[in-house]
């Protein structure tokens, strides 16, 4: 075939009949928008998650009594760096802290910024920079939310925590996270470990519980189990649990994505069936005339193939480009508020640009293969036909 | 003498429940290169059938049908598509226009698989428009034009391909007396350019042409009777 007279067909049936193909391409792109939104989203918080993960401890020790999580004894520390395989052994304090009965809370995070190795998963939000006045009294990192939520009631430099002895805690408030980690970041505030006991009234001798360093990746079930030999009441949280936390919190989600894509899939098969059909009532008289005229099955199915194409590859590109607008230009208005999850403070979150190509290939040809099935089988079924019979 | 069209001994059956119907019985007809065959006779002859047979469309049951030195019968579909394209010119009764392009663009339909330049394309559906006298209507869509409009493009897409055959099935039947009579206009033109053309119809007009015609008049899916017209 004569390239420019077939390329000049080609363009003709694209755009000479805009009616047939509109609503085909609309509803194409908002399927494809959709699901390369929702891609969008769950790549972006597992990229945050598994940034986070890889700064989670490598063992983290509790103590659990009647079922419930209470502080456990600074002794532990040295038993547990006695055992072989354990490198370091760091205590913790952290807590929620309620700001009313029926008021927000925050998690309150506290690290030892004496030892260097205490705040290393904190090191990348924190900024070396700031460790001298930390050092210096009492301070704190806020999250982006607790930050907002502070302002909107006048803290906006300070703010006052009620100790466990009733007495008023003045915390300055010397940086904010950025947007960015606000994923799972929000509502938490990063302070001194000393600053921590006071508000929680925590004794010198206790933690929340202990982190520790295990360089040998194939130790730590080992040595976790160990641990929890030591005491009846010692509860041991590896990574892959602290993981497995994490995929059941985004598997909950992924619920509601079932159904929306349910929804989309439902949709799909609506434009599968109405195109096929279109090809019978609409587009069966035209393929009888390129028949009878002298078009061979083969140049028919060409022509047909590369419009179907063109009209998939158009709207996947149309569809993916306005889901990365959608989601990472204007941060995913309605469908982000499904991964607020239990975060207790109003917040926006910032998700970063993850482009997954392998997962975005497979909606490109989950839908385009159908779609072209869906147009190229009635065709080849009116090919072979009578061509007198297909005109009439 | 030289044969564009040898038809010998043709049989066409359908089969339905068990049931056979002969729509063409033992068919054997000759066209000559320039000739101009006019098959006669009442709807349901086998005037359609045997034009359609001609064109390649349908498959004989069995005989032999050789078109311009090919049997065509026997050609696969990808050669029979482009032999048809190439050697012959169809003209329908109900125009079988694609409404949505325009009389430009339905003019170059066939063009399409004979991998031509573009401007050799445009060449083609130019000069075929002015014989078929069509080119003031060229950017209109086929769905605007009035019924004679119509045939004269269907005409002038029959000739884009320069094809030596024309097959004109019951070309009239859809027209006024005018429009009819300027069909004939285009008819004694391309009769003049040396094309061979079998018309299937059964409207009188063609009883009298301008031009030397031969008559085949069939019934019950033979040929009965043939003649000299003019």
């Amino acid at each position: 075939m004569g390239n420019r007279t077939f390329a000049y067909f080609l363009a003709l049936s694209l755009f000479g009949e805009k009616g047939r193909h509109i609503s085909t391409v609309l509803l194409s792109i908002l399927i494809v928008f959709l699901l390369s939104s929702v891609l969008f989203i769950s790549s972006s918080i597992h990229s945050v998650i598994e940034n986070a993960l890889r700064e989670e401890p490598d063992l983290v020790v509790q103590r659990v009594e009647a079922g419930r999580l209470v502080n456990l004894p600074l002794k532990w520390e040295e038993e547990i760096l006695s055992i072989r395989g354990v490198s370091k052994v760091t205590p913790r304090i952290w807590g929620r802290y309620f700001t009313g009965v029926k008021g927000k809370s925050f998690l309150v995070i506290a690290v030892d910024f004496l030892d260097e190795n205490s705040h290393k998963t904190l090191e990348k939000l924190i900024g070396e920079t700031e460790l001298k006045t930390f050092l210096d009294g009492r301070h704190m990192i806020v999250g982006y939310a607790v930050m907002e939520w502070m302002k909107s009631h006048f803290y906006k430099e300070y703010y006052n925590f009620i100790g466990r002895d009733g007495e008023i805690k003045k915390m300055k408030i010397s940086k904010v996270l950025p947007k960015e980690d606000n994923a799972l970041f929000a509502d938490t505030i990063i302070m001194g470990i000393e600053s921590a006991r006071e508000i929680f009234g925590i004794s010198e001798d206790e933690a929340t519980d202990l982190i520790l360093d295990i360089p040998n990746d194939a130790e730590r079930d080992f040595i976790a189990d160990k641990i929890s030999s030591l005491h009846y009441d010692i509860r041991t949280i590896s990574k892959k649990e602290s993981r497995a936390a994490y995929d059941r919190m985004f598997n909950f989600k992924g619920g509601f994505f079932l159904s929306l894509f349910c929804v989309v899939l439902l949709a799909f098969v609506l434009i599968l069936y109405q195109r096929y059909s279109q090809v019978y009532s609409r587009e069966k008289r035209q393929i009888g005339i390129f028949r009878a005229l002298g078009w061979s099955m083969g140049d028919v199915l060409k022509l047909k193939f590369l419009e179907t194409l063109s009209v998939v590859t158009g709207s996947y590109i149309i569809g993916v480009s306005i889901a990365y607008i959608y989601v990472y230009i204007l941060g995913a208005p309605l469908l982000k508020n499904i991964f607020m999850g239990n975060g207790n403070l109003d917040m926006e979150l910032i998700l970063p640009p993850v482009l997954d190509f392998s997962a975005l290939s497979s909606i490109f040809l989950l839908y385009a293969l159908p779609f072209i099935a869906a147009v190229l089988i009635p065709v080849w079924r009116i090919s072979v036909s009578d061509p007198k019979e297909a005109m009439l | 003498m030289s044969y564009i069209i040898e038809i010998e001994d043709l049989q066409k059956h359908y089969d339905n429940s068990g049931e056979r119907f002969h729509a063409l019985r033992d068919i054997d007809m000759k066209v000559r290169r320039g000739e101009c065959v006019i098959l006669k006779g009442i709807s349901g002859s086998g005037k359609t059938t045997l034009l359609g047979i001609m064109a390649g469309l349908d498959h004989p049951s069995s005989g032999k049908v050789v078109v311009d030195g090919e049997a065509i019968a026997k050609l696969p579909d990808r050669h029979l598509s482009r032999f048809r394209g190439k050697h012959i010119g169809m003209i329908f009764q109900h125009y079988n226009l694609i409404e949505n392009f325009s009389v430009r663009e339905n003019v170059m339909v066939p063009l399409v698989p004979m991998n031509l330049d573009f401007e050799e394309v445009e060449r083609r559906v130019r000069e075929s428009m002015e014989v078929a006298n069509i080119s003031h209507k060229a950017s209109m869509s086929a769905g605007r034009l009035s019924g004679g409009e119509k045939q004269r493009t269907a005409i002038a897409r029959a000739l884009a391909s320069d094809p030596e055959i024309i097959l004109c099935d019951e070309p009239t039947a859809n027209l006024d007396r005018a429009n009819s009579e300027r069909f004939v206009e285009i008819l004694s033109k391309l009769h003049d350019m040396g094309k061979s053309i079998v018309i299937a119809t059964h409207d009188p007009i063609f009883d009298h042409l301008p031009f030397e015609a031969r008559v085949v008049h069939m019934e019950d899916g033979r040929v009965v009777e043939e003649g000299r017209e003019s």
